[in-house]
C-alpha cells in the first residue's frame, strides 16, 4: 500500500492512465465539467512586517495561471499595520489585494489564520480554482490545515507549474471520469528516485499547491497598475486561541542571509567538526557579501545552526558562486544550489556526486585547500588569476527547472 | 475532545524504502517497493524521541500507530524497543494509493478510535511522500491546534492545566508558541536524536518476535472495518490528487574542469583561473 504522493515504479498498483493527456490546450474540446472559473489566489506571507520573496515568486506563477485560465489574480495578506505591502502585491502582478488586519494577526499562528482564510474563501461566489503558498515552514504549516478544512488536494514543493488539460478514461471510478481542460500541473521533485512527477487534482476545488522558495520568478514591478485593495472582515473564534505566539526571535546573527549572498562559503560533513565552520568563516571573509552555508549533515552534526542549511529542508540559493567544501552533493543538497551561477567543489572523493554537477572540482583535503584558497585570496599578487583578465563562462542554464 | 486522564502520547511513524540500499533501486532510479529494503522514516526517530521524552519527564503512556501493509509492524517492533508502550498498525488494501487527504483521514480514524489523548507527536515529513502534510492535516481533521518544525518544548503545568511550550522554527528566526492539549507536534530534524535502544527493550522485542501471542498483547492490527472508516474517503478513491507523468531528472555532468594531482597551490590557483571569481573579492 504505497501512497501514490510517490511516483511509483509498479504502475499496477495506480489503475489510472494518463495516456489521453495531450499538451497544449487546442485540440481540446469543451467538456461539461468546464465551469467558469473562479480566480487564483496567492496566499502572501509576511513575517514581522517583512514580505517574504516567495510570495513575489508566487505572483509571477500565479500571474501566468490566471492569464492562461482568462481570471482574476488575488492575493491574500494578513497581520498588522501592514502599510504599503499590499501595493506591493498589486505591483507585483496581483488584480486585487484582500487585506485582514487585526492586532491578534501580527504574528503567524495557525489557527487564526486559518480561520480568516477559510471564512473569506467561502465568501466568494465562486471558490477560488487555484489557491497557491509558499513551501516555507509557515505556508507548510498552513496550506495543509486550509486543504484539509475544503477536504481538496495539496500539491507539496512544487518547482513548476502550467495549466493543461486532463482526461480520466481509467480505472474504477466513474465519479472521476472526463475531460478537465483546465487542470492544474503542479510538477515536484521525488527525491529518493531522482523523478520529478506532476501531480493532477482537477476533481476538488480549489486545486491547490505550495511553491518551493528560489525557484519561480517574480515579475518586474508595474506600480501603476490599479490599486484594487480590500478589506476583509476579522472574525476570530474562542478556539482559535488555543495557539498563542509568546516570542518571536528574528535571528540578528549578521550575514545569514543565505538569499542575498553573492558567495557562500558552504561545508559538510567532510569538514568532521565545528572548527572547520571557522575556516569557511575565513575563506568568506576574503570575499565581499559572502555567508557560511552548510548541508544538513553538517546541521544535524550540531556544528552549526539549522539556518545556514542550503536544500530542500533548508534555503534555496543562487549566489554567484557558491564553494562547497566537503560536501557529496546529494540530490536534495543540489536542489537548493544547483542555480548557483559558478560552483566550485572541494571533495577528496574523486567519484562524489557534487564533481557531475559542479563546474569546477579540486580533488583534495579541504584543510590542504581552504588554507591556500585564504592565502590566494589574501595575497592577491600570489595568484596571477585575480588579476588575469576575466574569463568568459556561459552561466549555468541547468537550474531545476531543467534538469 | 477532551484530554486523557492519565497522558496519553500517540506517535505516528512509517515504515519508507531504504534509499541508500542498492536492493530494489531499478537501474532508472525508480524503486521497486516489493524488493526495496524498508526502514523506519527518518524523521520518525525525532518523533519517538520526543513522545519518549514527556514520558519520561512528566510522565504517560506512548502508543505509535503506523498505516502501511503488513511487514509495517517492523517498525512498531523497533519503537517497542525504544521504549514505547503499545502500537497499532492500520492495514487494508483498499488504502493503496492514498494521497495526503486519504492517509490523513485513516489516520485521523485510528486515533479517534483508541479515544482521548493529549499529544500527538509526527515526523517533519517521511522521505517518500515527503510533504510534511499529513501532519497538520490530521490536526485539522481533529479539529486540534499543531505546531510544525517543533525543535524544542516544554510542558507547564499548574494544578488546573497543563500547557505545552514549543519553540518552532521560522525562515526569520524562531518562535516560541504556547498550545493547550490535546496538540499535534511535528518534530524538526534538529531536536536531539533517538537514544539508543536500551538492553531490556530489545529483548523484550526478541521474545515478542517469537512468541505471537505475547506480540498480540503489545500491537493491534486493525483494518478499515476496525476503526469505522470510510472507504470511499481511502485509496485511491478517496485521494483528489494522482500523480500523472513522471520524468526521470537527468545527472547533468561532464562539464566540471577537474584539478586533480597537482600541488594545491597549483590547483587552486587554476581553478581561481578559470572561475570568474576577480570582482566578489574583497579588496
Ligand atoms: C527529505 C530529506 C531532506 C533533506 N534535506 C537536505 C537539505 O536541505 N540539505 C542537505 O544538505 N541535505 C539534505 N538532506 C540530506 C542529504 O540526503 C545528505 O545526507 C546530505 O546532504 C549529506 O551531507 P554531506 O554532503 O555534508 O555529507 P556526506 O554525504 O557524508 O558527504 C561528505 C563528503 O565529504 C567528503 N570528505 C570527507 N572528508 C573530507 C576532507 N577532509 N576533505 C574533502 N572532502 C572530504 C567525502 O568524500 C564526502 O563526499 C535531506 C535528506 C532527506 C531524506
Ligand atoms: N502511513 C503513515 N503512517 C503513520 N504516520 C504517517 C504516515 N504517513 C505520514 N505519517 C506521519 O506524517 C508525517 C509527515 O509525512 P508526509 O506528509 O508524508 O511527509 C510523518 O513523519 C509521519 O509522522
Amino acid at each position: 500500500m504505497s501512497e501514490q504522493k510517490q511516483p511509483s515504479s509498479s504502475s499496477s498498483e495506480a489503475s489510472w492512465s494518463e495516456e489521453a493527456e495531450t499538451t497544449g490546450s487546442a485540440s481540446v474540446e469543451v467538456d461539461i465539467k468546464a465551469i467558469p472559473h473562479g480566480h487564483v489566489l496567492v496566499l502572501a506571507e509576511q513575517i514581522l512586517g517583512d514580505l517574504q520573496p516567495v510570495t513575489l515568486e508566487l505572483l509571477g506563477i500565479g500571474r501566468e495561471l490566471a492569464d492562461k485560465l482568462g481570471t482574476t489574480l488575488s492575493a491574500m495578506v494578513l497581520g498588522h499595520e501592514l502599510g504599503e505591502m499590499p501595493k506591493t502585491l498589486i505591483a507585483y502582478g496581483a488584480d486585487v489585494v484582500y487585506v485582514a488586519d487585526h492586532p491578534d494577526l501580527k504574528y503567524y499562528a495557525n489557527l487564526p489564520y486559518k480561520r480568516v482564510i477559510c471564512d473569506w474563501m467561502q465568501r466568494f461566489e465562486m471558490p477560488p480554482h487555484i489557491v497557491l503558498a509558499g513551501s516555507t515552514t509557515t505556508g507548510r504549516d498552513l496550506a495543509p490545515r486550509v486543504a484539509a478544512y475544503f477536504l481538496t488536494g495539496l500539491t507539496a514543493d512544487t518547482i513548476e507549474m502550467d495549466i493543461g488539460p486532463y482526461e480520466h478514461s481509467t480505472g474504477n471510478d466513474p465519479s472521476k471520469m472526463g475531460l478537465f481542460p483546465d487542470c492544474l500541473y503542479a510538477v515536484r521533485p521525488s527525491f529518493g528516485e531522482s523523478l520529478k512527477a506532476r501531480i493532477l487534482g482537477p476533481w476538488k476545488n480549489p486545486q491547490m499547491a505550495t511553491a518551493r522558495p528560489g525557484v519561480m520568478t517574480p515579475l518586474t514591478p508595474d506600480w501603476n497598475r490599479p490599486m484594487n485593495i480590500e478589506h476583509i472582515p476579522v472574525h476570530l473564534q474562542p478556539e482559535d486561541y488555543r495557539v498563542q505566539v509568546l516570542e518571536v526571535f528574528r535571528e540578528v546573527e549578521k550575514g545569514v542571509s543565505l538569499t542575498d549572498a553573492e558567495v557562500i562559503v558552504a561545508g559538510g560533513y567532510g569538514l568532521g567538526n565545528a572548527e572547520g565552520f571557522g575556516l569557511l568563516q575565513n575563506l568568506a571573509d576574503c570575499f565581499q557579501n559572502a555567508v557560511v552555508g552548510a548541508s544538513r549533515k553538517a546541521v544535524d552534526s550540531g556544528w552549526i545552526p539549522y539556518k545556514h542549511q542550503v536544500g530542500q529542508t533548508g534555503k534555496t540559493v543562487r549566489p554567484k558562486l557558491y564553494i562547497a567544501c566537503g560536501i557529496s552533493g546529494a540530490i536534495q543538497h543540489r536542489v537548493g544550489m544547483s542555480k548557483s551561477d559558478t560552483i566550485i567543489a572541494i571533495n577528496k572523493d574523486p567519484d562524489a556526486p557534487i564533481f557531475k554537477f559542479a563546474h569546477h572540482g579540486i580533488v583534495g583535503d579541504v584543510y590542504q585547500v581552504l588554507p591556500e584558497m585564504i592565502r590566494q585570496l589574501k595575497d592577491r599578487n600570489a595568484s596571477a588569476a585575480l588579476n588575469a583578465a576575466p574569463s568568459v563562462r556561459s552561466s549555468s542554464e541547468e537550474g531545476m527547472a531543467h534538469v | 475532545m477532551p484530554p486523557s486522564p492519565t497522558r496519553e502520547i500517540l506517535v505516528l511513524i512509517k515504515q519508507v524504502p531504504d534509499q541508500n540500499a542498492k536492493a530494489g533501486v531499478n537501474p532508472d532510479g525508480t524503486i521497486d517497493r516489493a524488493r526495496a529494503k524498508r526502514m523506519l522514516n527518518p524523521f520518525d526517530r525525532y518523533a519517538l524521541q520526543a513522545a519518549l521524552h514527556i514520558k519520561k519527564t512528566y510522565g504517560g503512556r506512548v502508543t505509535a500507530i503506523t498505516m502501511g501493509p503488513p511487514p509495517a509492524e517492523e517498525i512498531l517492533l523497533e519503537a517497542i524497543a525504544h521504549g514505547v508502550d503499545a502500537g497499532v498498525l492500520l492495514s487494508d488494501r483498499r488504502l493503496a494509493a492514498s494521497d495526503t487527504l486519504a492517509t490523513s483521514y485513516a489516520l485521523t480514524r485510528v486515533i479517534e478510535h483508541l479515544g482521548a489523548f493529549d499529544f500527538i507527536f509526527c515526523g517533519l515529513q517521511t522521505t517518500d511522500g515527503d510533504t510534511a502534510q499529513v501532519g497538520p492535516e490530521i490536526a485539522e481533521r481533529l479539529n486540534i491546534p499543531h505546531v510544525s518544525y517543533c525543535e524544542d518544548f516544554r510542558l507547564e503545568q499548574t494544578e488546573a492545566e497543563t500547557a505545552l511550550v514549543a519553540k518552532r522554527i521560522i525562515e526569520a528566526g524562531y518562535q516560541w508558541i504556547k498550545m493547550k492539549p490535546p496538540a499535534l507536534i511535528t518534530v524538526a530534524n534538529s531536536y536531539p536524536a533517538l537514544e539508543y535502544q536500551s538492553i531490556r527493550g530489545a529483548r523484550q522485542v526478541q521474545q515478542l518476535q517469537r512468541d505471537a501471542a505475547a506480540k498480540a498483547n503489545y500491537i493491534r492490527v486493525v483494518n478499515l472495518d476496525d476503526v469505522q472508516a470510510d472507504p470511499q474517503q481511502c485509496g485511491l478513491i478517496g485521494s483528489p490528487t494522482i500523480v500523472g507523468r513522471t520524468w526521470k531528472i537527468a545527472e547533468m555532468g561532464g562539464s566540471c574542469q577537474m584539478q586533480q594531482g597537482a600541488p594545491v597551490e597549483q590547483m587552486v590557483q587554476h581553478v581561481f583561473q578559470q572561475a570568474n571569481i576577480r570582482e566578489l573579492v574583497r579588496a
